[in-house]
């Protein structure tokens, strides 16, 4: 059972008829998933710099599996939004949201899809944080974030992912 | 040239309402009815051949709004700042953009974030603005998200 090699054992749950295969079939899965997150890279502003940056040689993002930038979001996984989201924008967020299959996550990256950042007072085009218009999964803070942070932000996706359930447990 | 001998020539042509100097560029305020002679007159005989850019200012206090227009001449390397005071309840003024083409652009600009209306210009649309955001550059624009920067 070299499959099973660090699994947690939190994930074994008690589901009558068939609990070990259920629970090592979620595991698989959700390996499989952490480990091929293909993106949809949103650069929008200087974060972007940052965001090739981790893609490049140094910091090499395909040891984490997030090889591929999908080159349509219909193959992506998770989108990184990393930038100011100006209210134009808007529409074109949503949309390419909406076309990205299920499951799918989105990483805010960097002050300004936070929160506005420094665009947040007296501003006229800026969306007070992405999470506003689509839902948010981590939050990378830093303005830029070092690409580290955005590692770090990336393998609490991964944890979160690790936790994902096949299906709903009997209460 | 210098900011004097422009400031001679501009005066036997237009009425200059007031003059003074910023960094050695002449900056004449001048009526609004005079506005094209002005620049008929920058353009075909001192030559300025390059409108560098052209915007405005809200002063809310005085309840105007100005006007700037920023002149370049390839030939000499002067510069010359037209200001033109309009206004704030109702600011109209002339086009230039048969004149110098960019400041078609500009003037839908400067329309845009102001909502200065430019008399017979030839497409007055918004140019990058969405619906629902009017005059975002006045000082007392509001819209439903906005956040007045507290003060520390």
């Amino acid at each position: 059972m070299g499959l099973m090699d660090g699994v947690d054992p939190v994930l074994v749950k008690k589901i009558p008829g068939g609990q070990i295969i259920i629970s090592s079939l979620e595991w698989a899965i959700n390996t499989a998933r952490k480990n091929s997150i293909w993106t949809v890279t949103f650069g929008l502003r200087c974060c972007a710099i940052e965001m090739m940056a981790i893609a490049a040689a140094k910091y090499d993002w395909a040891r984490f599996g997030l090889e591929v930038p999908a080159a349509s979001p219909r193959r992506a996984d998770m989108m990184i939004v990393a930038g100011t989201v100006v209210k134009k924008m808007v529409p074109v967020i949503k949309r390419l949201y909406e076309q990205m299959p299920e499951p799918k996550y989105v990483i805010a990256m960097g002050s300004c899809a936070i929160s506005g950042g420094p665009f947040k007072y007296d501003t006229y085009s800026v969306v007070k944080g992405v999470d506003k218009i689509i839902p948010v999964d981590v939050y990378v803070p830093g303005c830029p974030p070092r690409p580290e942070a955005l590692f770090e932000g990336i393998m609490k996706l991964q944890d979160k992912i690790m936790k994902q359930r096949l299906i709903k447990e009997a209460k | 040239m210098n900011y004097q001998e422009i400031l001679e020539k501009l005066k036997s042509k237009i009425n200059i309402i007031e003059a003074k100097e910023d960094l050695g560029i002449l900056n004449a305020t001048i009526d609004k009815k005079s506005i094209r002679d002005a620049v008929i007159y920058l353009k075909n005989e001192l030559n300025f051949d390059h409108l560098n850019f052209l915007t405005a200012i809200d002063w809310i206090a005085n309840l105007q709004i100005e006007v700037i227009y920023r002149f370049y001449s390839y030939q000499t390397k002067d510069k010359v700042v037209l200001r033109v005071k309009l206004e704030r309840t109702k600011p109209e003024i002339e086009t230039i953009s048969d004149l110098f083409k960019t400041a078609n652009w500009h003037e839908r600009e400067v329309y845009e974030m102001f909502g200065v209306k430019f008399l017979n210009h030839p497409d007055l649309r918004k140019l990058l603005l969405p619906d629902g955001i009017e005059m975002p550059l006045r000082k007392d624009f509001t819209c439903e998200d906005f956040e007045k920067k507290p003060e520390f």
